[in-house]
């Protein structure tokens, strides 16, 4: 078979980078490197009087052309002849009234060395480099900008201020959004999700005007949803993940949980940032980044690396040229960098530059001494305290305005600054950026509050931009959202929910569902007579539980310091080696009416007395749906030794009381969890599993789910060949779509139902007559299962489909 | 049920009728920019190709340079033998070449060294601990792990830069490493992908090569026709979809034209180079039954049908095959079997068809090993220096255990380097380090860039800093492999 793809395309494309392979001769290195030997030459000894606006004597070093051209004296440098070259013979005369720099060191023989060569091989410049600082500057406080008048009855704020833009510009406004489009588009974009048929009918039924905003605040206020969809976005900008290169020998540590419960419960972001900045233990995994095993390079280590995210995630400033160098594109400087990084450093930190030591000593210190400065002697954790204040007071309006522009990128599919992590250059709208900054700190730092400003603007409630190729290519113009293509995250969730084929487990160590804040734990540490007890002692406890009733749902949470079987009525229902874990069992299937017997068998480790302990809460709901507890303590009883396969002991054992460990060494790893543990036994039948949370597979990969050793703000927008080829072949979809076709091969017997409910379920819409005509023609009037495969598939690589428009 | 009425007048579009040339370089995210000049604003020149094609055969998990290609003394297994003397486990052999001696086991690649260019003074630094999944990292994409970027692996420039050969096949193909459920999968991953240049040029990855079929046919438990069947289905749909006229066109096409590029392959007549159950029997047994034997004439017949870049590994699996950590010894003898004649054969194959000049294949190795015994009691493989054993006891401390990154081999055929030429030298006695012409993994880089008419110091520009082929766009090609043409 073939396909009509003009082979003048393909000719087009391979002749684009055959061009560059053309032959040629090789040229020989240049023996000096301008960005690291001249660069830093020129600053140090010419700078002052000769770059930026200063020209004393007529003469700029601001970029190549500028210094060919020369002074009063006439041109300073004849590349390729130092020996003719003024600039070289200044530099080296002692004469006061010629000398240059006329106070001050003269240059030593290796720069003049270095400079006399950089000219013999002709002064090369990197290309766009100058010492002139760029033009712009972003602001660094908040501003309030004023908002023009409402035109038409638009009176959103967002409206205001993007219609003014488009009268200035003459641009047409683009027509609203319909809304079964707009209500795929606000799912997908605030939960990650497909709106189900009968919601989506329900709400074209609707005829109330207010509805588009009700469903958003619908779709916000739920909190697993929100938290499932976003957990991407964050574990990408937050560089956490489940697995992945560090985590092999503990160079690297989790804050997935502390980021699901921050998002389930909506944390404000000035205090999100500030638990991240100045961390606990549940969220200091994105301060300490990455340890890499071996010797890592001076622009790697943990502190730099803590410099590099911070300044990315919280201010799209990227620190990476600094932590070298001095920046060439912006004004950082690696002083910056280093004052960042020593702020985080519990040693002191010998200043790197390009990977060779400076002799120097990095002095803690942060971006913007406008705002206040951290203190170089406090103690780490005072000068992190004191960082995380001053990346979150208001004023810092960098803070603010990074991160909202970070919503309008995933919102409406390109940034007002672009790219976002370079905020350094200027928005293509500054009142709006202002506004949405300043709004979303008058709001208390509230990322739902933006989340629905935007998305109740008519603006984002507009068709997406027609884009053409090469349109960008000379500045961006906004004319409306555009259309992004799903994350590989949505694409498998909704695969998912049209299959029924989402996993029933996951991978992240988190509870779903917001924990609930007043939860009170039952269960306490204990153990035997003595702690430390003994290495390997092994201990039984038992407790009697009466129930007036067979309980509806039941559950249990059980760890013990080194290990545990749990028996229920004399069965096993759980063992466990890993203290570090709370486990958690279902029991509502082997508690009965009357008395039950729950015993534990729990045995110490290590080679000399170490603590030991046990902790176990057990849940269950009564016949009138209230939830009870019993927990560990001092009403346990327990004898030495070892329970049976049945959880039974020596008949004649002598039972004695528990004691209760007050002073727990667990506290701070497995107690804060427990109320987690517990709401996982209590919230049952959870929605469906979602991709954010399991580990990444050959198709989330394929689909541009990344590797998070760097931080990600922006996923690939196009389908390559590759994934194509995934799609089209890869066993784990294929797989997933087997398996949908069974699962719906009972539900729908007409291609005619299956049809009218795919497209509402798949794209928000209802099919053509023509649609519904071919899929008619494919599968017959009843669809086999390998029909309803081939409909799932042809629908789910639809453009319309894939994309968010 | 609801349906949607169209209007009858629109005019229907078939199929990517209306393809716009446009490259697929994204406009929603900024692509990294391939610069014209370095920053020496030096015109990047690329050097004339001297071949088109690229093999890498990968002996993951360190191949001893005394036990393969460089053979030192030899000393037979005895109980009580100082481990100070024991620095060859084989005794040399002859080779096709006058006065170039490689290890015992590998007979038939000795056949074919006058084609081979074999450089004995490859050098690693040492990355602290000297571990396999750094080094690798270091091999692959040039770069020192971490990295602030994610690099691309070297079949990646490759893709990158020269694209497919033949426009249906992937560029990039990576044959026999498994990337899930082996151990440090997640540090393999780090280095098997295209980095900043984007999925586009990642490698298509083939793990099992006898399986490698399976990649470029219809899903499982479904025919040929169905496949087509299901295609027209989707075109339909493609035409008939109301959106097609408020979706751009760009995006849309973009799309399109990668699941038309993608069926392309599955529908190709080259896709039969991935079956490799349809070599003839006679030829398909010359490269043995073993997993890199079928990798390498996997390798073989995608080159023939225009792959561009193609890496075929024993498979890094900690502890396995060259990675050997005790019974180094009976381990190499299984592995001179295992690359021996698949090796030679892949040589003499490419030469048949009179493709080796064209094509370079390249066999290498994180690094090397020498002499040493683990297996103390309580020592850890980081410690492994602070214990050694004086002398030999049991036939499992027979072989090269320590990781060893002062001399290393690369073998290389084709390609318009030298045939029958030996480039640098180690030493004689312990410490065994290249004495003569060491060569880094940037030179090496360099080397193969030149050769594949790649510039060591193209550069891009990603996140507004330059990016080289070779580490800062320093990388020398070592021009004394090259043959005069």
């Amino acid at each position: 078979m073939s396909f009509g793809v003009p082979r003048w395309l393909f000719s087009r494309l391979i002749g684009f980078v055959g061009v560059l392979s053309l032959g040629a001769i090789p040229i020989a290195s240049a023996a000096v490197d301008f960005d690291h030997e001249i660069v830093p030459l020129l600053r140090k000894n010419c700078a002052e009087c000769h770059t930026g606006t200063k020209k004393k004597g007529g003469l700029s070093f601001n970029t190549r052309e500028s210094l060919l051209k020369g002074g009063e004296n006439g041109a300073v440098i004849k590349p390729g002849d130092s020996s003719g070259s003024l600039l070289l013979k200044v530099v080296l005369s002692s004469d006061p009234d010629e000398q240059m720099p006329p106070k001050g060191d003269r240059l030593s023989a290796a720069e003049v060395e270095r400079l006399k060569l950089w000219i013999d091989e002709g002064a090369p410049w990197t290309t766009g480099f100058s010492f002139q600082a760029p033009a712009y500057e972003p602001p660094l406080h908040p501003r309030h900008p004023t908002l023009p008048p409402a035109v038409d009855g638009r009176t959103h704020p967002i409206d205001r201020l993007v219609d003014a833009e488009w009268a200035a510009r003459g641009v047409k406004r683009p027509a609203p959004l319909e809304d079964g489009a707009f209500m795929r588009r606000v799912s997908l974009d605030l939960v990650g999700l497909l709106p189900a048929p009968p919601e989506w009918e329900q709400f074209l039924d609707d005829p109330n005007p207010g509805k588009r905003g009700a469903y958003i605040h619908q779709l916000l206020t739920n909190d697993i949803a929100y938290a499932e969809h976003w957990l991407s976005f964050w574990n990408d900008l937050l560089r956490n993940d489940y697995s992945g290169t560090g985590f092999i020998d503990g160079g690297r540590k989790q804050i997935s949980s502390w980021l699901y419960q921050s998002l389930a419960e909506n944390k404000p972001y000035d205090q999100f940032a500030r638990e991240l900045i100045s961390p606990t233990s549940a969220s200091e995994g994105f301060a300490r980044g990455i340890q890499w095993r071996g010797a890592v390079s001076a622009g790697q280590t943990v502190p730099i690396q803590f410099a590099q995210s911070l300044g990315q995630t919280f201010l799209g400033i990227n620190l990476k040229c600094a932590s070298c160098h001095d920046s060439f594109i912006d004004r950082w400087t690696l002083n910056d960098a280093y004052g960042l990084a020593a702020i985080y450093s519990d040693k002191p930190l010998q200043l790197y530059r390009c990977d060779k030591a400076t002799g120097r000593e990095a002095k803690a210190s942060w971006l913007f001494p406008e705002l206040g400065q951290v203190d170089p002697d406090a103690t780490p954790s005072d000068r992190l305290k004191r960082l995380a204040d001053l990346m979150t007071q208001p004023e810092n309006g960098r803070f603010s305005r990074t991160i909202v522009n970070r919503l309008w990128h995933r919102l409406m599919g390109r940034g007002i600054v672009h790219p976002v992590d370079a905020m350094q250059t200027a928005p293509w709208n500054a009142d709006l950026l202002d506004f949405l900054a300043a709004d979303f700190v008058d709001n208390g730092y509230d990322l739902k509050h933006t989340l629905e400003l935007i998305c109740t603007s008519a603006t984002y409630q507009s068709r997406s931009e027609a884009v053409r190729p090469g349109q960008d290519d000379h500045g961006y113009s906004f004319a409306g959202p555009r259309a992004k293509r799903m994350t590989s995250e949505q694409f498998v969730d909704a695969v998912w929910q049209l299959t029924l084929t989402a996993p029933t487990s996951f991978d992240a160590p988190v509870v779903r569902g917001r924990t609930d804040p007043g939860l009170q734990s039952k269960g306490h540490w204990i153990w035997a007579v003595t702690n430390p007890a003994p290495a390997g002692q092994v201990i039984t406890f038992q407790r009697e539980l009466v129930l007036a009733a067979v309980p509806k749902l039941a559950g249990a949470a059980v760890t013990a310091d080194n290990r545990y079987t749990l028996y229920v009525n004399h069965q096993k229902v759980k063992e466990g080696g890993n203290w570090e874990t709370l486990d958690t069992v279902e029991l509502e299937n082997v508690l009965h009416a009357g008395t039950n017997i729950v015993t534990v068998t729990a045995a110490n480790g290590g080679n000399e007395p170490n603590p030991a302990g046990l902790i176990l809460e057990l849940r269950w709901q009564d016949e009138q749906g209230r939830w009870k507890a019993l927990g560990t303590d001092a009403e346990w009883r327990w004898v030495m030794g070892a329970a049976n396969d049945q959880g039974e002991v020596a008949p004649a054992s002598e039972w004695r009381a528990a004691l209760e460990i007050t002073d727990e060494p667990w506290k701070e790893r497995i107690s804060g969890e427990m109320k987690g543990a517990i709401t996982r036994i209590i919230r049952r039948n959870m929605p469906m599993v979602r991709a954010s949370l399991v580990n990444s597979d050959l198709l989330q990969r394929a689909l541009g789910r990344p590797n998070r050793e760097q931080i990600v703000s922006m996923r690939p927008n196009d389908l390559t060949t590759l994934e194509a080829m995934d799609l089209s072949n890869g066993s784990i979809l294929a797989s997933r779509l087997q398996q949908g076709a069974k699962n719906l091969s009972g539900r729908w017997k007409s291609t005619d139902a299956l049809v009218g409910w795919l497209y509402p379920a798949a794209l928000s819409r209802p099919p053509t007559s023509q649609e519904l005509a071919a899929a008619r023609e494919f599968a017959g009037p009843q669809p086999s299962e390998t029909g309803i495969e081939d409909l799932l598939w042809s629908v789910c690589m639809l453009p319309e489909f894939q994309l968010i428009r | 049920m609801r349906t949607l009425d169209l209007d009858p007048g629109s005019p229907r579009r078939d199929f990517l009728k209306k393809l716009a040339a446009a490259a697929t370089a994204s406009m929603m995210m900024p692509a990294p920019r391939l610069m014209g000049g370095n920053v020496f604003d030096e015109k990047v020149v690329a050097p004339p190709a001297r071949a088109d094609a690229c093999i890498l055969l990968w002996m993951g998990g360190g191949m001893a340079a005394p036990e393969t290609f460089d053979p030192k003394r030899y000393s037979p297994f005895e109980v009580g033998l100082p481990v100070a003397k024991m620095l060859s486990t084989f005794p040399a052999i002859p080779t096709a070449v006058d006065g170039v001696q490689i290890c015992q086991g590998l007979e038939e690649i000795a056949k074919v060294m006058d084609r081979a260019t074999l450089l004995r003074s490859a050098v690693q630094p040492d990355l602290g601990n000297i571990l396999h999944s750094r080094h690798q990292f270091h091999w692959h994409t040039g770069y020192v792990p971490p990295q602030t970027v994610a690099c691309p692996h070297i079949g990646a420039w490759m893709a990158r830069m020269l694209g497919p050969r033949n426009p249906v096949m992937p560029a990039f193909i990576n044959v026999g490493q498994r990337l899930e459920g082996v151990g440090e999968s997640e540090e393999l991953k780090a280095f098997t992908t295209a980095g900043f240049f984007g999925n586009e040029y990642g490698p298509m990855n083939l793990p099992d090569p006898a399986a490698a079929a399976q990649a470029v046919r219809p899903p499982e438990g479904m025919d040929a026709g169905r496949f087509v069947n299901r295609d027209r289905l989707f075109r339909k749909l493609v035409d008939q979809s109301p959106q097609r006229d408020y979706l751009s066109d760009y995006q849309q096409e973009s799309m399109l034209r990668s699941f038309d590029n993608a069926h392309r392959l599955l529908s190709s007549p080259q896709r039969v180079a991935f079956d490799i159950s349809l070599e003839p029997k006679d030829h398909a047994d010359a490269y043995g039954e073993g997993h890199f034997g079928k990798g390498c004439l996997l390798a073989r017949r995608l080159v023939e049908n225009g792959a561009r870049f193609v890496e075929v590994t024993t498979e890094y699996v900690p502890f396995l095959h060259w990675d050997t950590h005790a019974d180094g010894h009976s381990t190499l003898e299984r592995m001179h079997r295992e690359i021996d004649r698949p090796i030679a054969r892949l040589v003499r194959d490419l030469e048949e068809r009179g493709l080796l000049d064209r094509t370079l294949v390249i066999l290498a190795s994180e690094f090397s090993r020498d002499a040493l015994i683990e297996g103390v009691p309580g020592s850890k493989a980081s410690d492994q220096t602070t214990h050694p054993t004086d002398v030999l006891k049991e036939p499992k401390h027979y072989g090269l255990h320590r990781h060893f990154t002062g001399g290393t081999n690369v073998l290389m055929f084709g390609g318009g380097l030298k045939k029958g030429f030996v480039y640098g030298a180690t030493a004689d006695e312990r410490p065994l380090v290249a004495v003569k012409n060491p060569v880094s993994i940037r030179d090496l880089h360099a080397t193969i860039f030149t050769a594949m008419g790649v510039s060591p110091k193209t550069v891009f520009n990603i996140e507004q800093r330059p990016f080289y082929a070779t580490e800062d766009g320093k990388g020398q090609p070592v021009t004394d492999l090259f043959a005069r043409s």
